[in-house]
Order: structure tokens, then C-alpha cells, then sequence
């Protein structure tokens, strides 16, 4: 397997007394896609968080591409992230929200993919303002945001949700050729159907606890199953993997 | 910042409640000069508007303003870009909004009807307000994680210094009219922005002396240039401290 490009280092997250994310250890590489499942408040969210600089771990550290994040906001550079939520400010075009953010991330205009900006139907819109958008068309523009600038590592929280089918298809194989050019993907989703064809690898995280990061292939041929929306429900309830459980 | 700042102006200009903002202290400025046949009268009962109605305003929007943007915030704190930038590129704007709005709303009123020490000295008190209360706003907004909450603890400060400061002041005054307060008269209007603010204009406009004892005492420290420097570094602080600790919060804050 391709070297760590993220490395979590005994991560825990507190908020007052409750522990949102518990000694995580564990490894993201170069070259794949991941997705991260459990039920809700199981530490997902805290987890891409404490990545992105949200949060800062209670306890442990985490490294990206050997290095260990801090105060320092470099290492962001390499990070596209798609939020669940996509709010921007009401009065501004969509134009000039890409115009904000490739000013503020400093991108010269070869290193802007654009080409999802026509393929999601944006182009006659970047003189919309922001507040005139549709839920779905907003997710398009974070999409956008997300992936424009060529990253490395992309965090994609919930990236199909409002989006039509073609969009959520377009945005996908978006996420396919990040990790095809060699960059690492972590994607956490409900939809299960919309992302196991894509993921390489599923952690499963639980009361904060990240219980098992395996091959899609692993979880397929120990339940018997070939689809992963089968599969990971079957697992969870026979223990067939009680080895990592 | 800079780029920050840009664009959260840029979206500012066009915010409704901005643009509200202006047009309401335009009509009120002008109303009262309309109403009123001596300018000087039509200016001290703008001073009392403006002392009551521009903390609100730059407090309450602030705010919101913060809450409402929480959003865009966290995608901002993504980017490679510090977490001081973005705050400090965000209260610039911020500030640079509500003073423009309010050059336009109150300024042009003051330059057209009353063009006088007094005016500039009540438009320089109003813009002081502005930073002051946008400051308090902003770490009101990240101190508290419920907007709603954020929202009463505001109005809760903005009650506290119009009314329920000057109430406390002025029994305290009565109470002990028969003991030496004179020594803590000053000290305790300067505790108040919105006191120290309303002090600086009355002066201008001759009052003191109708203002009592007090109104003598105040004149005697605020009208000399000492006294007037105090009063600015007084409400530089005033700006100052908030902002100090809403860059220290928002720096650790979780997002």
C-alpha cells in the first residue's frame, strides 16, 4: 500500500465531559478513497474535523504528509472540502465567490479546474447571487470550491445529499479521478448505494470509538456479500469480523 | 485579511439591514432638523437617538451578522489562511459598513443642517459607538454558541448601558449627595461608553453647566484637551478589549 498521507496518532476529542472521538489510531493512504460510516454523533464528523483544523484533538496529533498539523495553516492548501452544509455570503455571485476563494488560496489561473463548473450547469449562472440559489445548486457550488483547486486530499461530507442524480454521478467520478491522480479521499455518507462503488477502504466508527478500517474487498467476501449496503449491516450484527470488533 | 475584508464588504454593501440602517438614521437626522426650527435643539435631541440607537444596531447586527455567517466561517477557517485573518478581515468589514452607513445616514443630515464642532465632535462620539459596541458584539457571538442566546445577552449589555447604568449612577449620586463623590463622578461616567460619548457632545454644546454640579465637574476634566484625549483612549479600549479576546476565543474556538 502507498505511504500514509494521513496519519492519526492516538486522536481523542472532548467536549465537556463527553468524548466525541477516543484514541483513534489509524492510517489514510495515497491513492484511495475511504469512506467513513456509523450512526450519528458516532464521531465522524469530529473526526474530518480535527483533520481540517475545525477542531484541535483533546488528545494525540495528527500528521499530513509527514507532518504534524498545528497552528500553522499550511498544510490546508492541499485540502478540498465539501461541507454538508453549504452556506456562503447572500449578496455575492457565484463568480465572485470563485473569485474570493482562488484570491484567497492564492491559485494562479493554471492551477484552476474549471471544467465542473459547465459539467454541473453553472456557467450561466455565476451572475446569480448566492441567495437566489436552489439547496442543490449551492451544493454544486461547494463542489466546485472543492475540487477546483487540484487537491491531494479531498473531505467530501455528505457530497450527494440535495443533488440530482446526474450531478451526484458527475461529482463522484470527480472524487474517482482525485484518488486516480493519486490523491486520498475520505467521504462520509448515508447513502451507502451512491459511494460503495467508489470507496476502497470503509471505517466504521462507533460512540467515538473507530471500531474497523478495512478493504471494501475484506467486508465483501467475509459476510458473503457484493454489495457493501448488504454487507456492513450483516457484519455488524453476526460479529463476523470479531477479530477487529 | 485583506482579501477577506474585500469581499465581506463587498456583500455588506448590498445587505439589506445596512442599507436599512442608513436610511433610517437619514430620516430621523432629517426629520428632527425638519421639526425643530433652531439646529441646536434639532442636535441635542439627535444625540439622544443616536446614543440609544446606534449601540443597538452595531451590537444586534454584529450578532447576527456572526451567527448567520457561522457557515462560510468554517469554510474560510479551511483555506490556508490563519484564524486571525479571517476574524480580522470579517470586523473590519464589519465596522467599515456600519460608519459608512452611518456617515451617510447621520453625517450628511449634520454637514447639511448644523455644520459645527458640536456635530463633528456627536459624529465622532456615534462612530466611536460603532466600533465599541460592534467589538462587544463580536465576542458576544463567539463567547455564546446559540444565536438566540447571543441575541439576549446583547440587548441585555445594550439595556444595561442606556438605562440600568445611569439609573444605578444617579441614586448612587442622590444617595450620597452628602459625601464627597466628586473624585468618583469622572471615573464612573468613563465606565460608560455611551455616558462618556453623550458627555463629549454635551460639552460642545455649552450644557454642562445645566447638567448640575456634575455637569461643572465634567467640564472641568473632559473640556481641556487632557481631558479629551483620556475620553479617546477611554473608548479606544473600549474597542480595544473586546477584540483582544474575541481574536483569543475564536483562535481556540472549536468550529
Amino acid at each position: 500500500m502507498a505511504e500514509a498521507r494521513i496519519t492519526y496518532h492516538g486522536v481523542g476529542k472532548r467536549y465537556g465531559k463527553l468524548w466525541a472521538l477516543r484514541k483513534v489510531d489509524c492510517a489514510f493512504h495515497a491513492g484511495e478513497v475511504v469512506m467513513l460510516i456509523g450512526p450519528n454523533a458516532s464521531g465522524k464528523t469530529t473526526l474530518i474535523k480535527s483533520l481540517l483544523g475545525l477542531v484541535s484533538p483533546t488528545e494525540g496529533h495528527i500528521t499530513v504528509n509527514g507532518q504534524v498539523i498545528g497552528s500553522d495553516p499550511a498544510y490546508r492548501k492541499a485540502i478540498g472540502y465539501m461541507p454538508q452544509i453549504s452556506q456562503f455570503p447572500a449578496t455575492l455571485t457565484i463568480g465572485q465567490l470563485l473569485e474570493m476563494m482562488a484570491d484567497i488560496r492564492e491559485l494562479r489561473a493554471d492551477e484552476v479546474e474549471d471544467s465542473l463548473v459547465e459539467e454541473l450547469g453553472l456557467s450561466a449562472q455565476l451572475d446569480k447571487r448566492l441567495s437566489t440559489l436552489s439547496g442543490g445548486t449551492k451544493q454544486k457550488v461547494s463542489a466546485v470550491l472543492a475540487l477546483r483547486s487540484r487537491p491531494n486530499i479531498l473531505v467530501m461530507d455528505e457530497p450527494t445529499a440535495g443533488l440530482d442524480p446526474v450531478s451526484s454521478q458527475r461529482v463522484l467520478q470527480r472524487a474517482a479521478a482525485v484518488r486516480d491522480a493519486g490523491g486520498t479521499v475520505l467521504i462520509t455518507s448515508h447513502l451507502m448505494e451512491e459511494v460503495e462503488s467508489l470507496a476502497d477502504r470503509v471505517a466504521y466508527l462507533e460512540d467515538g470509538n473507530l471500531k474497523f478500517l478495512l478493504p471494501v474487498q475484506e467486508i465483501l467476501s467475509s459476510t458473503g456479500s457484493t454489495r457493501l449496503s448488504e454487507a456492513l449491516p450483516r457484519m455488524l450484527e453476526s460479529n463476523a469480523l470479531s477479530h477487529v470488533l | 485579511m485583506l482579501k477577506v475584508f474585500k469581499y465581506t464588504l463587498i456583500d455588506l454593501a448590498r445587505n439589506r439591514f445596512v442599507l436599512g440602517y442608513a436610511l433610517l438614521m437619514l430620516l430621523v437626522a432629517q426629520g428632527l432638523f425638519a421639526l425643530e426650527g433652531d439646529p441646536t435643539k434639532a442636535l441635542l435631541s439627535l444625540v439622544q437617538v443616536v446614543m440609544a440607537l446606534v449601540p443597538l444596531i452595531a451590537l444586534v447586527f454584529t450578532v447576527v451578522y456572526m451567527y448567520d455567517t457561522l457557515e462560510f466561517t468554517q469554510l474560510l477557517a479551511v483555506q490556508p489562511m490563519r484564524r486571525s485573518a479571517i476574524l480580522g478581515g470579517q470586523l473590519l468589514a464589519l465596522a467599515a459598513a456600519l460608519l459608512l452607513a452611518q456617515a451617510i445616514g447621520l453625517g450628511l443630515p449634520l454637514l447639511v443642517h448644523s455644520p459645527t464642532v458640536a456635530a463633528l465632535v456627536l459624529s465622532l462620539s456615534g462612530s466611536a459607538l460603532v466600533l465599541v459596541f460592534a467589538a462587544l458584539g463580536a465576542l458576544i457571538a463567539l463567547k455564546q454558541r446559540e444565536k438566540a442566546r447571543g441575541v439576549g445577552v446583547a440587548l441585555a449589555i445594550w439595556f444595561l448601558f442606556v438605562l440600568v447604568y445611569d439609573a444605578l449612577l444617579m441614586w448612587g449620586m442622590f444617595t450620597l449627595s452628602d459625601h464627597p463623590i466628586e473624585p468618583f463622578v469622572v471615573p464612573l461616567a468613563g465606565i460608560n461608553p455611551i455616558d462618556l460619548a453623550r458627555i463629549m457632545v454635551m460639552l460642545q454644546v455649552d450644557l454642562a453647566a445645566m447638567m448640575g454640579y456634575s455637569g461643572a465637574i465634567y467640564k472641568n476634566f473632559f473640556g481641556s484637551v487632557g481631558g479629551t484625549i483620556v475620553a479617546a483612549l477611554i473608548l479606544s479600549l473600549w474597542v480595544a478589549v473586546p477584540v483582544l479576546f474575541a481574536f483569543r476565543v475564536f483562535r481556540r474556538k472549536d468550529l
